[in-house]
């Protein structure tokens, strides 16, 4: 489009000479940070943490906190179940389990065999607190008229059997405090000690469990490879010993593990063989390795910027991200491949400033169609898309100022060689087998005919949000876990109730209102049962109707203890138990320092700037449906359905992205209706029927269409548009080698096919989706693309 | 000759445990032959609490693989069904009401109970050292606690019989007993519905 330029002036020579060693000193002051920070601190900043990437979908803010409250109160250790067909032969591996993982020092504690403990001295905390303590049955009987205490007592004291274990009969006559405590949620555990071990029956099995701490996060790398180690070692010992053992195990670490594993190898894959491929490829079209390296350095400058900044803006990159930058080695490349296309094609008469002023206008509107694309991943709301698009827009506009600034000194003199000749003419071919196909009174019936083909594809597409998008857990770890849920009968923890109110009063009366209705689902057989703090230490209020219900028998003195009398207790038991009311109410505090609150604290998160709050975990019931009847109506009691959310927000999401790759289409068409006038139809239609034919395919292989299709549609825009203005600028410079400038798009479409086009072949499912769709795209506009410049002037050339 | 004796007395423990074993097992598989029992019960206990014992008597039904009707008469009326960890209250009108489920006391002492009477020892070998004792037709279960941790609470339990299990004794390390004992014992025939329902039968 521009006309030739004026041979440059010598004093002009200096200027660019004096850019490029700025810019190339500000490069290796990037390299020299980025390397300081990846690894001069100890630790790489590299996040596994899978929760990490998802984004914030609750609108009350404690949820968010509650959610990384309930992954982390188990996050730091492994949950092992040993498991064997034979009693004994199980508590032996567990306890030799126990004692190998002691013995490797590779954890800050080990959970086997359980430290003695006494009965009295755990249950002896609650006697103060017993005439506050009431079970909902015995509040509702002690306040029903016809209430008679004497046949209660008879009752009590004639149980079968046994008159209960724990509370001593003298300290509760009636049974009221071991009827409490017989709720408590430790004593309707399936897990109970067996020759000191946590053990479960199920099934003529056995399963004893072992709980290893780590020393540190499960997402430290150190800590996550020194304890897996051992794990291991430790395993196939006692696998060894005692055949037939099964371990069960259940933890983040083993996640986070799995997670880095696929992360590293999808790194190595794609990042190695596209960076081999594109090699190869660059060697064989330029016919010499200067060009290489340079379109390596450009490249490196570009993802070692982009990952300086990421880290320096978020603190910490993220798997997802090292991924997809690995891949995006494959679009920072075009920038050089057109300016080492521009020189191959111009041979003898090359003037390095010439050659930017010619391809600037190009590489600066295809940057531009880029960063917009970036932009938009960006303005979703998942911290993982966000990094990946701030690591694209920082790579790639280092990478096309690297061939404004830099390259012009690298490559003063011209090329030896031209582009390979091979390429050239298939490039050719081509072009011309496309063009011809696409203008004329053809082009009108393989359009029609592309339409008819596509159709039914477009017909057949589907949709998916699932969760597991972002995470999936390998199938057989998640397997173990729910095996490990269903015995141990602990929930699945990502779905629970929040309870929240202005003071810690409120949030316990919430929480028993909720209760109520969790009864009503547990008493219709939907509901196993749930853990809660209401349950361990009720509210004020509740413990204040509790006293009430047993004042009126404390109040005649002289006939209670007539009572106890004659129902056959010792006197001197009767005057200790009458002494002993009122008693005082169960505050916070004591219950926070019993022993017995440990494993369950975590459910109270105490005060925060949003008020006070808990968590209720309900057990036996997974349909978010039904759970949502129990909160329903109740003020300050919310279900917080993480997964569903996060399915929620990946559909609206994926519906605003189709909307966004429309809004964007118009956007790049206008701007070619601005710079191109009339041939703007020409040059928009190969990137429209690249995500036209992308769609269709994905159609045909039944891949339901997901958030991270879309988003890969938008690339697949900014690439072939791209593309396109290449050929439309590039043509006229290239005019004197047919099938040049299409051989250079082609260079670039390729280089972007082996990178992106991997990604296909990553474990992560976003990445996978991200992948095939570019794969398609890239394919189809790189194939339709030379429709953009009209044949007859190929002819006449 | 010491060798001898030692060798003796070796030889003679096996026997003995060889014997005590075939006893306990045809005392199971005697009591696993009456699938449906009813009995009238006497249960005395005595406590360091209680000045003199408690006192109850009344009827017992017990179906193998679903549980117990235990029905006091006197000194008050009341039918509770134990059925696996679960205890239920059991009204006129034979509607049920949970008292409690899965609690560690009389639901583990009755759930052991119920798999003994099964003829499935597994979960009481588990949990107990048995001792059998006598004959056939007049032996003693001595079931004492395998469990550090149960052994604390529980001292023994001693069951006693002839083709039927005639008593049951339950001895508590705080100095709680509990003897009971069976009378009228015999194979029960067919079963009421309110029967069926309150042990969760098919009616």
């Amino acid at each position: 489009m521009s006309g030739p330029s004026p041979p440059p002036r010598a004093p002009h020579l200096r200027a660019p000479l004096f850019g490029a060693a700025l810019f190339g000193t500000f490069a290796l002051a990037v390299a020299l940070l980025g390397a300081w920070l990846l690894f001069g601190r100890g630790g790489t900043p590299i996040q596994t943490d899978l929760l990490a990437m998802l984004p914030a979908t609750e609108r009350h803010p404690l949820a968010e906190a509650a959610v990384e409250r309930l992954a982390h109160a188990n996050g730091d250790r492994m949950v092992l179940v040993v498991e064997h067909a034979n009693d004994s032969e199980a508590k032996d591996a567990a306890r030799d389990l126990g004692k190998r993982l002691v013995d490797s020092k590779a954890f800050a504690s080990i959970t086997a065999e359980l430290p003695p403990f006494d009965l009295d001295q755990l249950l002896a905390p609650y006697l103060p607190h017993r005439f506050h303590l009431l079970t909902d049955a015995d509040r509702a009987s002690l306040t029903r008229p016809d209430y008679d205490p004497a046949q209660a007592l008879a009752r009590r004291l004639n149980e079968p059997f046994l008159a209960g274990v724990g509370i001593k009969l003298q300290d509760d006559p009636f049974g009221w405090l071991q009827h409490w405590l017989d709720q408590q949620p430790w004593s309707r555990s399936p897990l109970v000690p067996e020759d000191d071990l946590l053990t479960a029956h199920r099934d003529d099995r056995t399963y004893v469990m072992v709980i290893a701490t780590l020393r540190g996060s499960s997402y430290d790398d150190t800590v996550q490879r020194t304890g897996l180690s051992a794990l291991a070692q430790a395993e196939q010992t006692v696998l060894q010993d005692h055949p037939g053992t099964h371990v069960l195990r259940a933890g983040a670490v083993f996640h986070a593990a799995e997670a880095r594993a696929g992360a590293e190898h999808d790194v190595h894959v794609v990042g190695l063989t596209s960076t081999l491929g594109i090699a190869v490829l660059l060697l064989w079209a330029f016919r010499s390795p200067r060009p290489l390296l340079i379109a390596f350095l450009s490249t490196a400058i570009g993802i070692v910027t982009a990952i300086t900044a990421t880290v320096l803006i978020f603190g910490q990159m993220h798997l997802l991200t090292l991924v997809f930058g690995a891949a995006l080695l494959g679009e920072a490349v075009d920038y050089s491949i057109q300016y080492l296309c521009a020189r191959a094609n111009a041979g003898a008469t090359w003037q390095a400033q010439r050659g930017v002023r010619q391809v600037r206008p190009a590489l600066l509107l295809a940057l531009a169609t880029s960063l917009l694309g970036y932009a938009l991943l960006g303005g979703v709301p998942f911290p993982a898309l966000r990094q990946m698009a701030c690591f694209a827009m920082v790579g790639m506009l280092a990478a096309c100022l690297s061939v404004f600034w830099l390259l012009p000194a690298l490559l003063a003199k011209p090329a030896s060689k031209p582009l390979s000749p091979s390429l050239v003419g298939l490039a050719r071919r081509m072009q011309n087998g496309a063009a011809r196909l696409g203008h004329g009174r053809y082009s009108w019936i393989a359009l029609a005919l592309l339409v008819l083909v596509a159709l039914p594809g477009w017909w057949r597409l589907g949709h998916d949000d699932d969760i597991h998008l972002l995470i999936s857990p390998p199938a057989d770890l998640a397997r173990e876990e729910a095996r490990i849920r269903d015995i141990t009968g602990l929930g699945n923890s990502s779905q629970f109730y929040l309870v929240h109110g202005d003071s810690a009063e409120q949030v316990l009366q919430r929480e028993e209102a909720l209760e109520a209705h969790l009864q009503t689902l547990v008493q219709q057989g939907r509901m196993d049962s749930w853990t809660g703090i209401a349950g361990m230490l009720p509210s004020a209020q509740r413990q204040q109707a509790n006293h009430a219900a047993l004042a009126p028998l404390f109040a005649d003195h002289a006939l209670m203890e007539k009572q106890l009398l004659h129902a056959g207790l010792r006197d001197n038991v009767v005057a200790a138990y009458l002494n002993a009311w009122p008693g005082q109410p169960l505050s916070m505090d004591a219950w926070l320092a019993m022993p017995v609150s440990t494993p369950f604290r975590y459910l109270w998160m105490g005060q925060s700037e949003h008020g006070f709050a808990s968590i209720v975990l309900p057990q036996g019931q997974d349909d978010a449906n039904v759970l949502r009847t129990a909160a329903e109506e109740l003020p300050g009691v919310e279900l917080v359905d993480k997964p569903a959310s996060i399915s929620a927000l990946f559909g609206r999401y994926r519906t605003y992205a189709s909307l966004w790759l429309s809004a964007a289409l118009v956007l790049v068409a206008l701007v070619f209706v601005w710079r191109y006038g009339r041939a703007a139809p020409r040059v928009i239609a190969p990137p429209l029927l690249g995500i036209g034919l992308t769609l269709t395919a994905l159609g045909y292989l039944g891949e339901p269409l997901t958030l991270f299709h879309w988003m890969a549609l938008m690339l697949v825009l900014g690439v072939g548009a791209n593309y396109a203005v290449f050929l439309h600028e590039g043509e006229p410079h290239a005019a004197h080698v047919p099938g040049a400038t299409y051989a250079g798009v082609l260079l670039s479409a390729v280089t972007a096919l082996l990178s992106f086009g991997l990604l296909a072949l990553s474990s992560m499912p976003a990445l996978q989706h991200f992948g095939i769709t570019l794969l398609l795209g890239i394919g189809f506009t790189a194939l339709l693309v030379p429709v953009t410049r009209p044949a007859r002037e190929y002819e006449t050339v | 000759m010491r060798r001898l004796i030692a060798l003796f007395l070796c030889w003679f423990a096996v026997g003995v445990h060889a014997q005590q074993s075939t006893l306990l097992q045809n005392v199971l598989n005697e009591l696993g032959n009456h699938a449906t029992v009813r009995a009238a019960f006497t249960q005395s206990r005595e406590n360091p609490a209680l000045a003199q014992p408690q006192v109850s008597q009344g009827q017992l039904l017990f179906v193998v693989g679903h549980g117990m009707l235990w029905q006091v008469t006197e000194p008050y009326r009341e039918t509770l069904a134990l059925t696996g960890g679960r205890t239920a209250r059991i009204d006129e009108q034979g509607q049920s009401q949970t008292v409690r489920g899965g609690d560690r006391g009389v639901a583990q002492v009755s759930q052991m109970l119920q798999s003994m009477l099964s003829g499935k020892q597994d979960d009481a070998l588990r949990q107990f050292d048995i001792d059998a004792q006598g004959s056939l037709s007049h032996w003693t279960l001595r079931f004492t606690p395998r469990q550090e941790r149960m052994g604390r609470v529980l001292r023994r339990i001693e069951l006693g019989g002839d083709q039927f299990l005639q008593s049951i004794r339950v001895e508590m390390q705080n100095g709680e007993s509990t003897q009971i004992r069976f009378s009228e014992t015999r194979d029960a025939g067919p079963l009421t519905v309110l029967e069926k329902r309150a042990l969760g039968m098919p009616p």
